[in-house]
């Protein structure tokens, strides 16, 4: 098999290719060491970087917050609300590894409010400020003792009051109501 | 570790492309990455740099974003999955996502991605999705409408409904695990 053709079977509406595999270099015929684990190690730099992390979210708050002050300066472009959406999809993603689980729930239901609302117009822009505002809070409040169970109600309010908006504005599209309303995919299914 | 994570992988002999217009996650990755033992991680910040640096470099494995400026994700994957039209085709790709939703999923998987990882990212989730698309490549499909990794990681016996590719008695050839050819090899 070379490089440029690899093995090609031919059916009636498909072809079924075998490339040569590139990777086979990287596979090792010594097994892993006992107390080699990669994983580990990684896990280890990534505790080493850690220091770094606060002020990363402090980052990406500020950024939400600027983001924020754009959609009220100029009103619902795509640009600002692409830059709003972005910058709450990032936190989102990132909160758990820079040690702020707490901060997600907020984020993801600005995220849900700006990909699932037609008319981003029509969003109530008290609702953008209480998500914007949630977010920083949790964020600035990580140390109290009750940080995680404030940030749990906040959320799931936020959470409440963005589904009952959404479902008003998505009432006639059937489609949009079912990704809406349909639970998350559990980790399992996405792998 | 898990049994796939037991396959020994030599990182170092691996170049990783990763492409994420945020520079926090970039630098987690490729702390991540070295941490597994790989030198050669090269970066780009957007859909458009990151093609150029896939035909620049040409990578072993991208991990991408799906959310980034210019092109995204599922745009840079469709556009390396252009058999002919750039130095590997065929070249691993994972996507690194926030989304989680059914519909998402399955986007990523029709553009022709070879793994999908969900954020929170985990050492252990992105080691795992490595040693996958090294130790147990799947065969490309090419159809009028699709050209990527095999959508059918599993053969289903008790699968009943129509068979949706046509002509023949082997729909699906399955490749024999990097592992086992070097254990047979050894």
């Amino acid at each position: 098999m070379s490089k440029d053709n690899p093995a090609t079977q031919t059916f009636a509406d498909h072809e079924v290719i075998t490339p040569a595999n590139k990777l086979r270099k990287a596979v090792s015929s010594v097994p892993l060491a006992p107390g080699d684990d990669p994983v580990a190690r990684a896990e280890r730099a990534l505790e080493d970087l850690s220091s770094e992390f606060a002020g990363w979210m402090q980052t990406e708050c500020e950024r939400l917050d600027q983001a924020r002050s754009e959609v009220k300066r100029q009103g619902f472009t795509k640009t600002t609300k692409d830059a709003l959406f972005h910058a709450a999809h990032d936190i989102k993603g990132e909160a758990d590894t820079f040690g702020y689980p707490g901060v997600t729930g907020a984020a993801e239901s600005l995220c849900r409010l700006l990909e699932h609302a037609p008319d981003a117009t029509r969003i109530p822009l008290q609702l953008i400020d209480q998500h914007v505002d949630a977010v920083r809070a949790i964020y600035r409040e990580y140390e109290r003792s009750d940080a995680a169970e404030l940030a749990f109600s906040l959320s799931r309010r936020l959470r409440e009051v963005t589904d009952e908006f959404l479902i008003h504005v998505n009432r006639h599209r059937p489609d949009v109501l079912e990704l809406i309303q349909g639970p998350p995919l559990a980790p399992d299914q996405i792998g | 570790m898990s049994g796939a994570s037991m396959v020994r992988i030599d990182f170092n002999r691996l170049r990783f492309l990763v492409i994420d217009d945020n520079a926090h996650m970039r630098r987690i990755m490729r702390t991540l990455l070295h941490g597994f033992g790989a030198r050669e991680v090269y970066e780009a910040e957007d859909g458009a740099a990151g093609l150029e640096a896939f035909n620049h470099y040409i990578p072993d494995i991208i991990i991408t974003d799906w959310a980034m400026p210019i092109f995204d994700g599922l745009e840079l994957t469709q556009m390396i999955r252009q058999p002919g039209a750039n130095a590997n085709p065929y070249v691993a790709v994972i996507m690194l996502t926030g989304h989680s939703e059914k519909n998402r999923v399955t986007a990523a998987r029709d553009a022709g991605i070879t793994e999908f990882l969900a954020k929170p990212i985990s050492a252990k989730g992105l080691y795992e999705r490595i040693v996958n698309v090294v130790a147990n490549p799947r065969p490309f499909i090419k159809t009028k409408t699709y050209f990527g990794p095999d959508r059918r990681r599993n053969v289903n016996p008790t699968y009943s409904g129509q068979e949706r590719r046509k002509g023949g008695k082997a729909d699906v050839i399955r490749q024999v695990p990097l592992l086992d050819k070097v254990r047979s090899i050894g």
